[in-house]
């Protein structure tokens, strides 16, 4: 190694060595945890006892066996794949919607309006499951419930988590739906901000409506963005749990119905009552096989090679 | 000038309405949360008249009385204390490690460096359920003999596997704000003789100052608002375990966790009115292209 | 095919006024430049016409139509931006159809209009091609085009020859001349470039600090300029300014003397006014070896140009005015010389106001 190559050596370590660590404890050394526990009878955390005793496939062949016969994980998977299409749908499209609504108001209401949107992703997780809590309480305690009650549409207050399917869906597509759609509004703004305002003036001129200059002017320029919101957020949707968490722990929604499988995989490790490390570590290496595949979708649709430039000035 | 201004203004408010109309669960959410903080009962069912106007619940709070009767208490400033050490610590990792990296990846071009770059962005996108379950085993498995040390251990723990998941995002977002610095300021450092080391500390920290202060904001918020890594990893309670644990307690005075979660809440409401323009355009910060 | 009237247009941004009670009739079928410098205010002027801006006070007229509150879809305008704003995402022909389109035009009767608008501006083989595979010059024309397809009362140009290479320049703006009065439609074009406005113009309105300072045709604005600005904005290289004080019937420069000119006689008594700044334009003098009856100074420079040459004269220690002269005459610096000034083309200003005399009492 000559001076310069080994200066930058030095300097590489230095900037890169803590990213690297971070890396490599709590990502990758987890992730070989994770496939390893897959292979072993790990239950109630006993690692002691279950640490080594492997059972090769056996997890694997129980969730499949599950997905078969057991209609509580089959209602978990249901859940998972109507949770994230509707949500996705609600994510992309609310997000855009909010992106151009706010685009043609004056600029003062519209970042109110995107701060106030940016309320669900900001809050603390507990404060906001505890805002919906009441808000879908099952009793007339419950906002909707007493709103729906006052205009006299129901008469008796309406457990709306505790109806299957659609009622828990509802509640957990909703709440997520609210966090989701900011990361749209957020992305598709700073793209909106970007198509030059003469564009805008000019079909202005020409006597376009707000509406015909989105339809043919912004929404055709912002497909790169159009793309790379639904592609992240399809995965981010396949992979949260936090937001659901609460909501089923205290039973606002069924359990059955509210579960994704990113959270079943949570609560079968982590949950009350009997855990099982290795069924969920099998699990979550399912989840995470799907996680990568689209991982890598997403960056050949939308050639984020392309960000990745060289440095142009380094030596 | 971004529209014309002659343009008819009741479109605009037909547009501003249906905003609102969307915003109401949100606005009515949260705003009767606040206001039942400050009431004797819970006025959740929109019935105004329940709502008598008390600071009992805030008193409550702060001297730790978690029931109208009987002894139960809890050191509410002790688990806000607690909520705010997560919070920072996992603010300083982040902040310290992404301007460390974020430098690196912009700026010196190396090999690998394209892959670490794809790498950090498939671990964002990656199923974080799949690692907590093997960062618990690692967890379970450097856990401390000693037990005066656990606690300590747990914090120091949580931090650090929570910050490790605002990594990826944090590295390309601080990469982002090293980009927009021309290279002129860095070449004549350089030329003077500086070492990359000293340039980043005496010439590129100084400059994305702005950056700094807006990857620390999102990890604070990130480190305040979490609930999942906190009641795995930590053996003290923080305002996310209170609030979870208190709604399932039969006990508890429903309009003091109102309370409790008003306060908790206190820290967004602060960023939303100091720090609007780095919250909105933060997150788009890693995706210009 | 409309008169555009201005009445006491003021518009604020804030605190700052762009405009400042701007009043200003543009005849149909003219060609109107307004001009002047970077932040004066034209751009904004321009907008208020097409009502992309709001006029903080005053009306605007298309014919007896007030149309201060009407946007501008109902104006009928034309508009091209100094980017030309050609859409990314759309083919040459979309660009141009994209008018009619929102007009709810037939398809048939779109095809044939743009079409026929492409071949007025060369630009029938472009029709089928993207705006960035296009060149600067052919992306203007589509431009363009786009504005005329629906057969605007008015066409207003900001600046759109001012991303053109120098050349390309001078070809379109006869080009775009021609176009004007071919169609005979009211034109508004937005410029800082004297050359352009002079070239190109019916009238010019040179306009400053949101104010308009003279209207005219480009022989008014550039022989008899109200004030000292717009002879020194006009013209390459612009107008020359000397400080002159009256006396008795003679204009005395530092130490020389020139007898007041005959048009500014009577004036000059009866404003009773001892301090001035004389103005002439560099080709309405000439340079004459040794000192004799004029201008009496140095050669301080002086700079071939091919046809003829542009001579530095320094007239006192700090003045100095710029003279065409004859290619072939030798000077050398230093030299003494006299600068002998067309006398029917001085321009006298006040001193204080820096305003023309004849105008003075306005």
């Amino acid at each position: 190694m000559n001076k310069i190559n080994r200066e930058k050596f030095t300097a590489l370590s230095f900037f890169l060595s803590p990213m690297i660590l971070m890396v490599v404890l709590f990502y990758l050394v987890p992730l070989v945890m994770t496939v390893y526990i897959s292979f072993t009878r790990m239950r109630n955390w006993n690692v002691e006892k279950y640490l080594t005793e492997f059972v090769g496939f056996y997890n694997y062949q129980r969730l499949f066996y599950m997905f078969q016969h057991d209609p509580t994980f089959k209602a978990v998977i249901l859940t998972t794949v109507v949770f994230v299409g509707i949500t996705l749908i609600i994510n992309v499209f609310g997000g855009l919607a909010l992106a151009l609504a706010t685009f043609f108001i004056s600029e003062k209401p519209a970042s109110s309006f995107r701060l106030l949107w940016l309320l669900p992703r900001m809050s603390p997780i507990a404060v906001y499951s505890l805002v919906w809590y009441y808000f879908f309480h099952g009793s007339e305690i419950g906002t909707l419930n007493s709103i729906l009650m006052k205009l006299g549409v129901i008469s008796q207050p309406i457990p709306w988590g505790q109806t299957v399917p659609w009622g828990a869906w509802s509640i957990i597509i909703f709440v997520n739906g609210l966090v989701g759609v900011s990361f749209g509004m957020i992305v598709f703004t700073s793209a909106l901000n970007q198509i030059p305002k003469e564009l805008i003036i000019a079909a202005r001129v020409d006597g376009a409506s707000a509406w015909e200059i989105s339809r043919k002017i912004l929404i055709p320029l912002t497909k790169w963005h159009f793309l790379y919101v639904l592609t992240w957020q399809f995965l981010s949707l396949l992979t949260t749990y936090p937001h659901i968490f609460l909501l089923v722990q205290w039973d606002l929604v069924n359990k059955d119905y509210g579960t994704t499988l990113a959270l079943y995989v949570f609560n079968t490790a982590f949950g009350r009552g009997e855990q099982d490390q290795g069924l969920a570590a099998a699990a979550a290496v399912i989840l995470s096989i799907i996680g990568i595949i689209g991982g890598f979708i997403t960056l050949k649709v939308l050639q984020f090679e392309k960000m990745m430039k060289r440095p142009r000035g380094d030596f | 000038m971004k529209d014309v201004e002659t343009r008819p203004s009741r479109y605009e408010w037909v547009i501003i309405l249906a905003i609102l109309l969307a915003s109401l669960p949100l606005i009515l959410g949260f705003s009767l949360l606040v206001l039942s903080s400050f009431s004797k009962e819970m006025v959740t069912n929109l019935d105004l008249s329940s709502f008598r106007f008390t600071l009992e619940n805030w008193i409550n709070v702060f001297q730790g009385k978690l029931a109208t009767t009987g002894g139960i208490r809890t050191n509410i400033l002790k688990v806000t204390f607690n909520t705010l050490i997560v919070a920072l610590g996992v603010a300083g990792v982040v902040t310290f490690i992404s301007a460390l990296a974020g430098y690196s990846l912009s700026r010196i071009d190396f090999r690998g460096r394209k892959h670490m770059m794809v790498l950090l962005l498939i671990l964002h996108a990656f199923p974080g359920v799949a690692l907590i379950v093997g960062v618990y085993l690692l967890y379970r498995l450097t856990f401390p003999q000693s037990p005066d040390i656990i606690r300590l251990y747990s914090f120091f723990y949580v931090i650090l596997a929570r910050a490790a998941l605002e990594i990826p995002m944090s590295v390309w977002l601080m990469k982002g704000f090293f980009d927009t610095i021309p290279w002129e300021f860095e070449w004549s450092g350089i030329i003077d003789g500086a070492s990359r080391i000293k340039v980043w500390w005496k010439i590129m920290l100084p400059l994305i100052k702005p950056g700094i202060l807006a990857v620390a904001l999102f990890a604070f918020l990130a480190g305040w608002q979490d609930i999942i890594y906190v009641r795995t990893f930590l053996i003290d309670q923080t305002l996310a375990t209170f609030i979870e644990a208190n709604i399932e307690a039969e006990y508890s005075h429903m309009p003091l966790i109102a309370a409790a979660g008003t306060l908790y809440l206190l820290p967004t409401i602060i960023f939303f009115l100091t720090a609007q323009q780095i919250l909105l355009q933060g997150y788009s910060g890693g995706i210009k292209g | 095919m409309v008169k555009i009237i201005l009445k006491e247009i003021t518009k604020k941004f804030g605190d700052f006024t762009a405009l400042d009670n701007i009043n200003l009739e543009i005849d149909d079928r003219e060609f109107m430049a307004l001009l002047g410098p970077s932040g004066s205010g034209k751009s904004t002027l321009l907008y208020t016409i097409a009502g992309i801006y709001k006029p903080t006070s005053g009306r605007i007229y298309f014919d007896d139509r007030d149309v201060t509150e009407i946007p501008p879809k109902d104006r009928n305008v034309g508009l091209v931006f100094q980017n030309w704003a050609l859409y990314p995402h759309m083919k040459v022909f979309d660009n141009i159809a994209f008018p009619l389109e929102l007009r709810k035009v037939p398809k048939q009767e779109i095809e044939k209009k743009v079409r026929e608008v492409a071949k007025m501006l060369h630009i029938e083989n472009l029709l089928d091609r993207y705006p960035w595979q296009l060149s600067g010059g052919q992306q203007q024309r589509v431009a363009i085009a786009r504005a005329l397809v629906k057969e605007p009362d008015v066409l207003l140009l900001d600046e759109p020859l001012s991303n053109l290479d120098a050349l390309l320049r001078i070809e379109v703006r006869a080009e775009l001349k021609r176009l004007q009065k071919e169609l005979g439609i009211t034109a508004v074009y937005v410029t800082h470039d004297q050359a352009e406005a002079l070239a190109m113009a019916d009238r010019i309105a040179v306009i400053r600090e949101g104010k308009i300072l003279q209207v005219g045709t480009p022989d008014d604005v550039y022989y008899k300029p109200k004030y000292k600005f717009v002879g020194g904005f006009l013209g390459n290289p612009p107008m020359n300014f000397v400080e002159a004080e009256v006396e008795n019937g003679y204009l005395r420069v530092y130490e020389s003397r020139i007898p007041v000119p005959a048009q500014y006689k009577g004036l000059i008594e009866k404003l009773d006014i001892k301090e001035v700044l004389l103005g002439f334009r560099p080709h309405d003098a000439e340079v004459v070896k040794g000192i004799s009856e004029g201008l009496v100074g140095e050669v301080y420079s002086f700079e071939p140009l091919g046809r003829e040459q542009i001579v530095t004269v320094s007239v006192n220690s700090g003045a100095f005015v710029k003279v065409f002269a004859p290619e072939g005459e030798h000077f050398t610096f230093g030299e003494k010389v006299t600068v002998k000034i067309r006398e029917d083309r001085i321009v006298l200003f006040d001193k204080k106001t820096e305003k023309a005399l004849e105008f003075l009492g306005e």
